[in-house]
């Protein structure tokens, strides 16, 4: 069946703000509650004893087990991805992208010129860098045409590295969130949290709309308003509102990675 | 005693570390000034010596040249887009960033550029690399932004960073800041640093303190001086009392020897 729409839908950045009247006030309140659950929990899992170097926890730590046959793992998948960043912080800033494929390259080359994605990407052939090219031209139109224009005034913010130190510094949350938008200093909660994916959504994109909530409420001790994932693969948007409920279940899954991270480093 | 003091950057942090800032701040005079020369003159140095907080952090180990990235290139282009948006009511940050993205470009095509200067290499850079710039320096400004209005004293970013020519000693000290708040009378310097802080973050600290108090034509020390780590949700802070500043300049003073020593040996 085909549903006419009377008017157009909603683009990603319109789903995530939402309606101004409607946002709950900010909860400044629940971080501490819960630095003190991961704190406990830290202590529950390492028994006290330290590990030789920090255990550092990010969104990939979270997968119950290994995946093997994941397209996004292969080295065009990670490259792919890589790319679809950069252009999603050009967009961000209002840069108007007309060769996807060389724009994304010219961004990422002037900040990483080695490391493994580097490696991979001087690995590939002829046919293969033409294949990664029109992959990127397909995701990033998937994510044009979803996203939508960003208003300077929602205070965007791209590829944010963040980190949180618990259990003395033995344990590290680290997380990059792909978009950002809102104040931590507004009276209602307006920050929302968007992680761009070029897999199809999964439990794992589930997992790390949690983690990113989780982490963002640590780091700035306000909670924020929604967390989201995109897949430009199936134009796929996912949005949760971070709620007491979404939160507990990122301390479970931090402290289930820790658990598996701490038997088998 | 150190008066060193370490806690969670959460939405109060910043207006607490304010509000409790000492009143009173120590003073160097021209005595402190004349020492503190004649300590680094004993540290025989063949070119011109640079230090601050990150090379005393580093104890003096060299690091690989600098070169502009957009990363390098945010806090300038950041800093100075916060100031112009604060100067311009109405005047959304991003545009902000971009008019001073444009006005170093322009720097850049009228000749007034130097060659290695930031307007030189973005000027050179292709169009997606500027992009990439604003979009960092977006992210800097936001957060100096975000950080800056949960203080209710009045602040201003900072014009520069500042700097203090040790005399007859060829050595010149530059001390991080990026805000500067007025509170009764004294003044509390903010500087902000991406990732999460070393052990070594306090000494770093106590040299901005100490290379901005020399920098103040009276010698006044900041009340006190906060580092803000927003990427890790931490801030550190120190006053301006005299041991701090002792403290600071010792650690100058061996991070200039310890560079002689790696000099030497790597000369060797």
């Amino acid at each position: 069946m085909t549903t006419l729409l009377d008017s157009p839908a909603p683009s990603v950045v319109e789903a995530l703000r939402g309606e101004r009247r409607r946002r709950p006030l900010a909860d400044r309140a629940s971080s501490s509650g819960l630095r003190a659950q991961l704190e406990d929990g830290i202590f529950e899992v390492t028994a006290g004893h330290r590990p030789a170097a920090p255990i550092v926890i990010r969104t990939s730590s979270l997968r119950v087990a290994p995946l093997t046959t994941d397209l996004a793992s292969s080295s065009l998948g990670r490259l792919r991805g890589v790319l679809l960043i950069e252009l999603l912080r050009l967009a961000s800033v209002g840069f108007q992208v007309e060769s996807p494929f060389d724009d994304a390259l010219d961004a990422w080359r002037c900040q990483s010129s080695s490391g493994a994605v580097a490696d991979g990407l001087e690995r590939l052939n002829r046919d293969e860098v033409a294949r990664l090219a029109t992959d990127v031209e397909a995701h990033w139109t998937t994510l044009r045409r979803a996203l939508g224009t960003v208003p300077g005034p929602w205070l965007p913010r791209s590829a944010l590295r963040v980190s949180q130190h618990l259990g003395g510094g033995d344990v590290v949350l680290a997380d990059t969130v792909d978009l950002m938008l809102g104040s931590t200093n507004t009276d209602v909660a307006s920050v929302t949290l968007l992680d761009v994916t070029t897999s199809p959504l999964g439990d794992g994109a589930e997992r790390a709309l949690r983690f990113h909530a989780l982490v963002q409420t640590l780091r700035t001790g306000v909670v924020p308003l929604r967390s989201s994932a995109f897949s430009s693969a199936t134009g796929e948007l996912w949005v949760r509102d971070v709620d007491r409920e979404l939160l507990q279940r990122g301390v479970r899954d931090v402290l289930e990675a820790l658990g598996r991270l701490w038997r088998n480093p | 005693m150190t008066t060193l003091a370490h806690r969670r950057l959460d939405a109060h942090a910043l207006e607490l570390l304010v509000i409790d800032a000492p009143n009173v701040s120590s003073a160097l005079t021209d005595d402190h000034r004349r020492s503190l020369s004649a300590r680094f003159r004993a540290v025989a140095t063949v070119g011109h010596r640079r230090l601050d907080a990150w090379s005393v952090e580093q104890a003096g180990r060299t690091t690989k040249g600098f070169a502009w990235s957009p990363r390098t290139a945010r806090r300038i282009i950041g800093n100075a887009a916060v100031a112009r948006a604060e100067g311009q009511p109405g005047l959304t940050l991003i545009d902000a960033v971009r008019d001073e993205v444009t006005d170093q470009l322009l720097r850049a095509t009228s000749g007034y550029s130097r060659t290695g200067s930031l307007a030189h290499w973005l000027a050179s850079a292709p169009n997606p690399v500027i992009g990439l710039v604003s979009a960092e320096a977006l992210n800097w400004a936001i957060q100096l932004r975000e950080l800056a209005e949960t203080v209710s004293s009045p602040w201003k970013v900072a014009g520069s960073d500042s700097y203090y020519d040790v005399a007859s000693a060829r050595t010149t000290l530059r001390g991080r800041r990026d805000l500067v708040v007025a509170h009764e009378g004294t003044r509390v310097v903010v500087r902000v640093r991406s990732g999460a802080p070393g052990k070594s973050a306090g000494p770093g600290l106590r040299a901005d303190l100490t290379v901005d108090t020399l920098a103040d034509p009276l010698g006044v020390a900041p009340a006190r001086l906060i580092g803000l780590w927003p990427d890790a949700g931490v801030c550190l802070s120190v006053d301006g009392s005299m041991d701090d500043l002792r403290a600071g300049a010792r650690d100058l003073v061996r991070t200039a020897v310890a560079q002689r020593r790696t000099l030497t040996a790597l000369a060797a």
